[in-house]
């Protein structure tokens, strides 16, 4: 194991490859949670408005 | 400052690992502390499970004061996902992924799933029941939360529960399966009744506010289990990453699959067996109610004996098998202990007493529960090692799906046949003639067992 190793990106050690679906899973994460969030204040302000 | 650097990467690169959630090595044997971390996924599933089908149906109906129709079309939604399982499974079969990895994705998508439909499902359900200003929403709002609710959930749990048995098939070597498939039906079962107990004792005193805590609770222990569940179980394939070879398209997949002899017969066996069992359970406890005349306790109870009943036949079946069993042997002798079980308990409407109807409850427990493990023990045991996702799915596929139609079905029937003009059936009639449905039911399952079974029986001969 060594810290120039081309294909590796540190500090995690993972190659570039692995990082980006490592990364890939961060982004539809983000995604799905930001649709649901978004569902559940259109909900949530139906039953209980908070602005005007 | 250049030593320091290295002096860091160094350190984080021996340190990593612990906090990575990649097993260390594929060990041979798996301990057992291991496993039933991995069998956490399966309390998960069995808390949605009762989370819909008996708290929120009760809420929706005693509380809410939602139609009973619109109930069962929110409850049913999730059904349509059960025939994907196959998809879902063969999808993590073939899964090619730079980690290596080809089950954890799939757990970890359907726990997103199932996170985000009970994260919103409380609030979905309040709009639907017109709660608060929510009587000026437009109409669809409520209905199509719900249904998104219901479907996300769905969704979640099929893909979890699929995607999860077959990675605990993949650790464990065939001799430890039927071990492991008790295991699993253990922590469901496990995961039904202290959650049904959880929810009920929570939902006591009802209140909005609190309906959206107990909810969204279920939703945070989805991720928590899960993540427990799956932390370092899955070795990385370094070589499964690097394979370029073209994946089997779905069709040539299921065809390869079907193609091993007797599958679709115990697809077949398990759709019989699986509806015989299952249109009793809505129907038991109206069933002594009604004709009976136990009291609400009681009726309450023989959720339990049966409970207990299936807790029997599993811990039966995984003794047996663990020692070397035939699976489908036993999954004929699971159909068989029903037939007895429902003679019985459509005796008791003659006057027999209530000792009898209990007793039968018990056999007909001990019979689902021996027939279920028997089936998927013989699943994982007739699958190819690259299609265990597709076999389990499979299995799955047609288990939930005739689960879900007998319960509906064993519903729509007692409603129909009480429903006729003719005086002549008592209060007993509709339920003995589902009961008479269950019996044939179960009597065709034997039927197509027979065959199978002394296929498995020679097979054996000709190995020892």
């Amino acid at each position: 194991m060594s810290a120039n190793d081309h294909d590796k990106v540190w500090p995690t050690g993972l190659t570039l490859k692995e990082a980006e679906e490592v990364h890939s899973y961060l982004i539809d994460g983000t995604r799905v949670f930001g649709a649901i969030a978004l569902l559940a204040h259109i909900l949530v302000a139906a039953t209980t408005p908070w602005l005007g | 400052m250049a030593d320091f650097r290295a002096y860091v990467i160094g350190n984080l690169a021996r340190m990593a690992p612990r906090y990575l959630p990649f097993a260390d090595v594929a060990t041979p044997d798996l301990p057992l502390a291991r496993l039933l971390r991995l069998s956490l996924f399966q309390i998960s599933v069995g808390m949605s499970l009762v989370l819909l089908v008996g708290t929120l149906n009760r809420v929706m109906i005693v509380e809410l004061k939602l139609s009973a129709a619109l109930v069962g079309v929110m409850l049913a939604l999730p059904l349509v996902f059960a025939p994907l399982r196959a998809l879902m499974g063969y999808r993590s079969d073939v899964h090619r992924s730079a980690l290596g990895w080809r089950r954890v994705p799939f757990i970890w998508k359907g726990t997103m799933l199932q996170f985000g439909g009970f994260a919103i499902m409380p609030f979905a359900l309040l709009v639907l029941s017109g709660y608060g200003e929510a009587v000026d929403a437009p109409f669809w709002l409520g209905p199509l939360g719900a249904a998104i609710a219901f479907l996300l959930v769905g969704a979640g749990a099929h893909m979890v529960q699929t995607v999860g048995l077959a990675l605990a098939t993949d650790l464990v070597p065939e001799a430890d399966q039927p071990r492991v498939v008790g295991l699993m039906y253990v922590t469901l079962l496990a995961g039904m009744i202290g959650s049904a107990l959880i929810f009920g004792a929570l939902l006591e005193d009802y209140t909005p506010g609190r309906l959206i805590r107990v909810v969204q609770g279920a939703a945070v222990a989805t991720i928590v289990l899960n993540v427990v569940a799956i932390w370092k179980q899955e070795p990385r394939d370094r070589r499964r990453a690097a394979d370029t070879t073209p994946r089997p398209e779905f069709a040539e997949a299921w065809s390869g699959l079907m193609r091993v002899p007797g599958t679709l017969r115990l697809l077949a066996l398990v759709a019989l067996g699986t509806a015989g069992y299952g249109m009793a359970d809505v129907l038991l406890e109206p069933y002594g109610g009604e004709v009976l005349g136990m009291s609400v306790a009681q009726t309450t109870r023989l959720t339990a004996v049966m409970a207990a009943g299936g807790l029997i036949g599993i811990a039966l079946a995984a003794r047996v098998l663990g020692r070397g069993g035939i699976p489908l042997r036993l999954a004929a002798l699971g159909a068989l202990i029903g037939l007895p079980g429902f003679g019985a308990i459509i005796l008791a409407s003659f006057g027999t007493g209530t000792g009898l109807f209990i007793l039968a409850v018990l056999l007909v427990g001990i019979g689902a529960g021996i027939f279920g493990h028997a089936t998927l023990t013989a699943t994982m045991r007739a699958a190819p090692r690259a299609q265990i996702g597709l076999a389990l799915g499979a299995w799955g596929a047609v288990q939930a799906t005739a689960a879900g139609l007998a319960v509906a079905l064993a519903g729509i029937l007692r409603d129909l046949i009480r429903a006729l003009p003719d005086p002549a059936h008592g209060a007993e009639g509709p339920y003995v003639a589902v009961f008479a449905i269950e019996l044939i039911l179960l009597l065709v399952a034997l039927a197509t067992a027979l065959p199978l079974m002394r296929e498995a029986t020679r097979r054996r001969a000709a190995q020892g």
